[in-house]
């Protein structure tokens, strides 16, 4: 495998692509909608809340982001999930596995001219991201973490549209199923993180203790009361939660700094990590991994536990979920690689070599 | 059965086999093609011709057999056989939004030979496949010889020493045949080994130099084009003469039965060249003027007749 047969490939490709020529109303459509949310985003803010207030920066680039991440997701599977039989289908995949091009290079040269697309259309945010940052609120180490991890998102979707496309068939079904697999990590890991959580939920004895020292005498008091109560254990369920896009782009964003350091005109207590979107759902899955406080049998506190209350955060998620995605992503280029070796042993259902 | 040892040179392919699920589309083919010759692949559509150029092409690992292109395994050796042998397939897509030059470049990086000599090659071969005209225009535009044509040149960017060609002539116009023939021609001269798959049997005999018969999956005969065996059949003749009564009423009198009168001329039924000769001898014997007598359909379509029905 070398360097210039990937380039060979993605030089082609990358060509091809531009010269279809819908790809510029593509991109103009991709910034207009970007463009509209921002605007919309900025007056929202301007309205709700007081225009002196700071850290407009931080509401808008953490919502920019998600929507960006959004947006992305319903174009990117798009760009490789006809990258392989559609090849196929107007015969041009066998002449060009008889060259000495290997099929890792076919492979990668493939997925680098979709990924590239796929940072094109990110690169269009930076205007937006770039006006965020005139505003308050946005550390460059955190718009150059969050475009990192973006990036390696979108490559995920890449490479697993690619592999579909070099083992099904018809170009239809891998587009369709491209887009099911975008479904399934967005929503679905969502909806299976809550019926998992739901189905594994224990019951466990929660004792109240009662002050009878106050209680009238006569009236039948009892010091301890137990009962049963069900708890979720997220601790146990989160990592399902954890490939998901948005989850791994808001949590690998860099906290803000808990403390702000005073400002003149700044309302006590408001503090940019509390309206940061990013920070919010990083916060809220972290607190997911932390295990319930398990009641003291010695001297059960008063009233009841809440979980995870007063605790710092859990571990961060990030790291789980970002290695799911890059492992999906490289399984995918492995398998696609195979699909596209010859000789072929193995030719699947109505696939013709060439 | 063939010996197969790296000779370095050719094809060599013996007892190949390969099925597709239920169908056995290759049951047992051999095929010796030798550099600096034209080897006709020959047979009934679906004799599996296609799925052994698959395998000779890299691109089909076979069920059993041994082969050898180029003196190298195209199973275990794939890329040492890439380097050294073009393949040109039946049915093939070109693309659309490249230029002849641009995609004739491609495969030539394709193939490693960076980018001067690629640049190289397909401004030679344009000029080879006379597409220079053509050149810069998107692939799209051009006609379906041209496309034939410049599919032709992409299996040749590399200079292989062993060309594989699926029917290279279906589609093409007469005058694209002939330079068709004569390109093949040129490539074995230049040494290579030409294997060419075709229907049109008049072409291949005027450009072949062995000719390999399958059917059904297997070979069922390999010949020198010059050796074709005499048919035990016979074989039709078509005869013009100036006076096509006169020509009738001497053949009725020899008692030749007459297949048919065309304004081409009149079919008759002969053995072999004796019997021809001897019927030409006999009309002009009876002062019938001959203008012209010749066999029907060539030797090669012919014994490929003849090798068909016996298998009816």
């Amino acid at each position: 495998m070398t360097a210039a047969g990937i380039a060979t490939v993605a030089r082609q490709e990358f060509r091809l692509r531009i010269r279809a020529g819908r790809w510029k109303g593509l991109l103009a459509v991709f910034f207009a909608v970007l463009l509209g949310f921002t605007v919309l985003l900025r007056g929202s803010l301007a309205n709700v809340t007081d225009d002196d207030l700071p850290f407009t920066g931080t509401v808008l680039y953490g919502g920019l982001m998600l929507f960006v991440l959004g947006l992305a997701l319903l174009v990117v599977p798009a760009l490789a999930a006809q990258s392989v039989n559609g090849d196929r289908e107007r015969g041009t995949l066998a002449t060009l596995q008889v060259t000495r091009l290997s099929a890792a290079e076919i492979t990668l040269g493939k997925f680098v001219a979709a990924w590239g697309t796929a940072l094109v259309f990110l690169a269009l945010t930076s205007p937006l991201v770039a006006y965020a940052m005139t505003q308050d609120g946005v550390p460059l180490g955190r718009v150059v973490v969050v475009t990192l991890v973006l990036a390696l998102l979108l490559g995920t979707v890449c490479a697993v549209s690619l592999w579909l496309s070099s083992v099904l068939t018809r170009t239809t079904t891998s587009g369709v199923l491209a887009y099911l697999s975008v479904f399934a990590m967005t929503v679905g890991t969502l909806i299976v993180f809550g019926l998992v959580t739901a189905v594994t939920s224990e019951t466990v004895d929660q004792t109240f203790r009662n002050d009878c020292s106050q209680a009238p005498p006569g009236s039948s008091c009892e010091e301890v009361v137990t009962f049963a109560t069900t708890r979720a254990r997220t601790d146990r369920t989160w990592w399902l939660l954890a490939p998901n896009p948005f989850v791994v782009l808001a949590d690998a964003a860099p906290q803000l700094p808990q403390e702000e350091p005073a400002r003149d005109g700044t309302e006590p207590g408001v503090r940019a990590r509390d309206l940061d979107p990013l920070g919010q759902i990083g916060r809220l899955v972290r607190d997911l991994r932390v295990p319930p406080i398990e009641a003291d049998d010695g001297g059960a506190v008063p009233g009841f536990e809440v979980e995870g209350a007063g605790q710092d955060d859990g571990a961060p998620v990030w790291p789980t979920g970002l290695a799911v995605n890059v492992a999906l992503a490289a399984g995918a280029l492995v398998l696609t690689a195979r699909r596209l070796r010859t000789p072929t042993r193995q030719l699947p259902r109505g696939q013709r070599v060439a | 059965m063939v010996d197969v040892t790296r000779t370095g040179t050719g094809v060599v392919a013996s007892g190949v086999r390969r099925t597709f699920g239920p169908v056995e589309a290759v049951r047992g083919i051999d095929l010796t093609a030798r550099p600096g010759e034209v080897t006709a692949l020959v047979g009934p559509n679906g004799a599996g011709k296609t799925t052994l150029l698959l395998v000779l092409a890299t691109l089909l690992v076979p069920d059993a057999g041994q082969v050898r292109v180029a003196g190298w395994d195209p199973v275990t050796e794939p890329d040492e056989v890439r380097a050294r042998m073009g393949w040109s397939p039946d049915v093939f897509g070109l693309y659309d939004n490249l230029t002849a030059r641009e995609y004739l470049e491609l495969f030539g990086e394709a193939y490693r030979l960076g980018r001067v000599r690629s640049r190289a090659r397909a401004a030679e071969l344009l000029e080879q496949t006379r597409l220079v005209e053509h050149a810069d225009r998107p692939v799209h535009t051009m006609s379906r010889g041209q496309k034939q044509r410049l599919g032709m040149a992409r299996a040749l960017v590399h200079e292989p020493e062993v060309l594989l060609l699926d029917e290279p002539a279906s589609g093409l116009d007469p005058r694209s045949r002939v330079e068709l023939r004569e390109l093949l021609r040129e490539q074995a001269r230049l040494g290579a080994a030409v294997v060419v798959s075709s229907h049109l049997l008049g072409d291949l005999e005027q450009v072949a130099d062995r000719v390999v018969f399958v059917d059904g999956g297997a070979t069922v005969g390999e010949h020198r084009i010059d050796e074709l065996p005499a048919g035990t059949q016979l074989r039709p003749w078509r005869i013009r003469a100036l006076d096509t009564d006169l020509l009738l009423g001497s053949l009725e009198r020899h008692a030749y039965d007459v297949d048919g009168v065309t304004p081409a001329g009149v079919d008759v039924r002969l053995a072999n060249d004796e019997a021809a000769a001897a019927l030409l001898t006999g009309l002009v014997h009876d002062g019938v003027p001959v203008v012209s007598m010749q066999p029907v359909g060539g030797a090669l379509e012919a014994a490929y007749l003849q090798l068909t029905e016996e298998d009816r």
